[in-house]
């Protein structure tokens, strides 16, 4: 019993204690030595790059990571207006909404953006001397029965994406149809990107036995930065016109206690310098025009000038919906 | 009445000791859970979640898995705990340290490394990934209880002329029931809750209370849902607790006498005991190999690269060097370690509330996740993105753990011999010291390994948790294996195949 009560009366100290306490002051910056900025797991940016923003503004920035986007913004939105940082990076525009609903964020731009695209296993095609297939519907056909494997749309980011292309493509009354034939068509469903990628996908490290997967359109020129050996072409190209634009946000959080820092820094990641280096550290393409592309990017990663598109909106207020439906036609 | 007196005053004095374990548990676990629940919990989502059929569908598979994959892990993991608790045998540490490498290792390496073996998924994949990653478990929990079983009760068995089943039925498994019981929930728990090895070897038509729990509080920021789904998996596991601890009690009160020395034979019939463990390691260390496999090789041909990565040099795509990866986890699992032990002890040898220290197994990891952060939001709490939080939640979690691995010996400690060290004139300290520590020593030292394995390898809580310069082995394991590029996998899995022989290495000595 006095265990029960040490216990009880602990949490209720502890609880009021957190409940009560003022909240920060706004309109000064708390640390001015210091700025966060809270990204996903895969944020790995260039080293060092961040020395320049001190440099100018004597602003240490700490780089504070959690999960992958999904997580980070659930966990945004649990600690809105008291939030672990000043600055998020990583929101896309299958979340933007949900993020605008749980007004996380006092303002937000476009920092950059990237496609989610069917890539295939070079050669496995020709060596089988079969054509690689070149549109979403060309997946349905019996020639690629059993070929290609997605992620789990409720689980991935990818596989959202690759959802919504489909959407976008075939219309808000069509699109069910289409999954039918891609289920009887053998699609395989994995877990999420990496089982599909390095465990499931042909043209990988994994050798497995799907030679078409979904992944990103600058996905070939990371097979050659990070190839085993050197290479001067990848694997594995893009099918461009499955591409789903994805754009990601960054953005000063409700209730950061630098103000100031996070307008700097954000102005900063949306500098040329900062810019130009995303593409070889994020494999993203940069929103500054002013940014010029490394030429690995510009010869092996693919951007369509009129990718497969949603309003975000659309996505926010239909998606719960648009999952259920699909889980229906995949089990 | 000296003696009662001293006895008594033994106690009381170690019951306020309690008060350390019983605080930190509050404040850091059901503080934070309590404070989810508050703000989540909705009486009318709780029916909703009830009344779903899908979700009944999912609970019951979670049910039927576990309780299969335990079954699978007791009779592969028990014949092993024997042969490695009552022989020793040239090999037999290495074979320890074999068997409990999985358990640090990332669901998606042991994961990848069945597929590569099983090439289809489905409940067998499954059950095997669970039986790879919970024989250590029975082997760490129940040996050390094993070796301390009276060989002469056995051998009086035999010579009065009782068969081999029924000496182990009458006579070893009344001493060893409460250590297998106890192992066998705690395996149950982690195959109830299992998530990441669900998600990658069942497909998504095979979903768990713990991954459905996570997709709506992660994907759909359903909180309310998730909470939910995360009180019928409390009730469900808090029923199985409740059931294993009575038919422990009943089981083991019958015959309670335990002999106090550790007894270890020469092997008089060696063959039984090496073909045994010999089996289990061939189950277990299979899919390790493929893991080792793909860090070597790469298509079809031999490459030391990314081994040479690892030891020199910056992690492909990481911006962080393998060393400072691996000095991270270590620093934190001995943090763990050091906090966790000394307060599984503390419980352990006391007859302190039990069901108090289960509760973080039944707790979804998404639970306590979001918990941690909106409890230590708020200075002077305000803890939740300190790096050395992160430990101390790692303690948190392998706490049960702990004591379920201490308590076995420590409840084999006959009262006599404490009895006695008092009427000699020892006090509770000396007595402790020189009489209980070191019979506990070997149990001591298989829970420590066991401790800084849960944290070496602990990913859910933790991946909700925010990181400042702190990448562990699993997260970068995870990022590695999360990017294109075939040097990035292959670093990847190096990074895995070396958390096996680092475990391995680690293992064999405790």
């Amino acid at each position: 019993m006095k265990f029960t009560r040490t216990l009880i009366t602990a949490s209720l100290v502890i609880i009021t204690t957190a409940c009560s306490s003022p909240t920060a002051n706004t309109s000064t910056d708390a640390t001015p030595n210091e700025v966060t900025l809270l990204a996903y797991d895969a944020f790995t940016p260039k080293e060092g790059i961040f020395d320049a923003f001190t440099a100018t503004t004597g602003a240490k920035v700490k780089v504070v990571t959690s999960g992958d986007t999904g997580t980070l913004i659930s966990k945004a939105i649990l600690t809105a207006g008291n939030p672990e940082g000043d600055v998020l990076w990583g929101i896309d525009n299958t979340l933007l909404s949900r993020a605008q609903k749980a007004e996380l964020l006092t303002s937000y731009e476009p920092v950059d953006y990237g496609d989610i695209c069917v890539n295939y296993d070079k050669q496995w095609f020709t060596s089988r001397n079969i054509a690689p297939p070149t549109s979403l519907e060309d997946l349905a056909l019996p020639t690629y029965k059993n070929l290609l494997t997605v992620q789990d749309p409720v689980a991935s980011s990818p596989g959202l994406g690759f959802l919504m292309g489909t959407i976008a493509h075939f219309g808000t009354d069509k699109w069910q149809a289409y999954w039918k034939s891609l289920k009887a068509n053998g699609v395989h469903i994995a877990a999420d990107w990496t089982t599909a990628y390095t465990i499931d996908f042909s043209g990988s490290s994994g050798k497995g036995k799907y030679p078409l997967v979904v992944s990103y359109g600058s996905s070939p020129p990371a097979e050659v930065l990070y190839a085993e050996k050197p290479i001067d072409t990848p694997p594995t190209a893009v099918i461009e016109s499955t591409c789903f634009r994805q754009t990601e946000y960054v953005g000063a959080l409700r209730g950061t206690r630098n103000p100031n820092n996070a307008k700097k820094l954000i102005s900063y990641l949306l500098d040329v310098s900062f810019q130009e280096s995303m593409p070889l550290s994020l494999f993203v393409f940069p929103v500054n025009k002013k940014a010029t592309l490394p030429d690995l990017f510009t010869k092996f990663a693919v951007a369509p000038k009129n990718p497969l598109t949603l309003d975000p909106a659309d996505i926010e207020k239909n998606r719960d919906a648009w999952l259920s439906t699909w889980r229906d036609i995949i089990l | 009445m000296a003696e009662y007196m001293e006895r008594h005053h033994l106690v009381s004095k170690t019951k306020t000791l309690l008060i350390a374990p019983v605080v930190f548990l509050s404040v850091f676990f059901v503080v934070p859970v309590t404070n989810t629940f508050l703000r989540y919990f909705r009486f009318s989502e709780f029916g909703n979640v009830l009344s779903n059929q899908s979700l009944r569908g999912v609970a019951w598979f979670s049910l039927w898995q576990a309780v299969v994959s335990t079954l699978a892990t007791l009779a592969i993991g028990l014949p092993v705990t024997w042969a490695l608790s009552r022989f020793t045998f040239r090999g037999s540490r290495l074979a320890r340290g074999i068997l409990t490498a999985p358990f640090v290792l990332p669901a998606v390496v042991i994961a990848a490394g069945v597929l590569a073996i099983t090439d289809s998924r489905g409940v067998i994949p499954i059950l095997w990934a669970h039986v790879v990653f919970n024989v250590s478990v029975v082997l760490r929990i129940v040996g050390p209880r094993w070796a301390m079983v009276n060989l002469r009760l056995e051998h009086a068995a035999a010579t009065l002329g009782a068969r081999p089943s029924h000496t182990f039925t009458l006579v070893v498994l009344p001493h060893i029931a409460d250590a297998v019981i106890s192992a066998a929930t705690l395996v149950f728990v982690y195959c109830f809750t299992s998530f990441g090895v669900i998600a990658i070897l069942g497909g998504i038509s095979r979903r768990t209370l713990e991954s459905e729990i996570f997709t709506q509080a992660v994907r759909l920021g359903n909180t309310e849902t998730a909470t939910a789904l995360a009180v019928v998996q409390a009730v469900i596991i808090g029923a199985v607790f409740f059931i294993t601890r009575r038919s422990s009690r009943s089981l083991s009160t019958s015959l309670h006498v335990s002999s106090p020395q550790q007894l270890r034979t020469k092997p008089t019939h060696r063959l039984t005991p090496l073909i045994i463990t010999a089996a289990a390691i061939v189950v277990v260390a299979s899919p390790l190999l493929a893991t080792i496999y793909r860090s070597l090789v790469v298509n079809g041909q031999l490459s030391l690269s990314a081994w040479r990565t690892i030891f020199s040099g910056t992690l492909p795509a990481l911006s962080v060097s393998p060393q400072s990866v691996i000095t991270t986890s270590l620093v934190f699992a001995i943090t763990a370690a050091c906090i966790c032990v000394p307060l599984a002890l503390l419980v352990a040898s006391n007859s302190a509330p039990r069901a108090l220290f289960s509760l973080p197994l039944a707790i979804s990891a998404a639970t306590l996740g979001i918990g941690l952060i909106i409890t230590f939001n708020r200075s002077p709490f305000s803890w939740r993105s300190e790096r050395w939080f992160i430990p101390l939640i790692h303690a948190v979690i392998a706490l049960p753990l702990m004591i379920r691995a201490l308590e076995p010996a420590a409840k084999a400690i006959p009262n006599s011999l404490r009895n006695a060290s008092a009427t000699l004139g020892a006090s509770p300290f000396a007595t402790w010291r020189h009489v209980e520590l070191p019979l506990l020593k070997p149990a001591l030292l298989r829970a420590t390994g066991l401790s800084m394995a849960t944290s070496l390898g602990e990913f859910g809580a933790t991946s909700f948790l925010s990181r400042s310069g702190s990448t562990t082995l699993p997260i970068a394991i995870a990022q590695l294996l999360g990017r294109p590029g075939v040097a990035t996998q292959q670093a990847g899995f190096a990074l895995a195949a070396l958390m096996v022989l680092v475990t391995v290495g680690v293992m064999s000595r405790a």
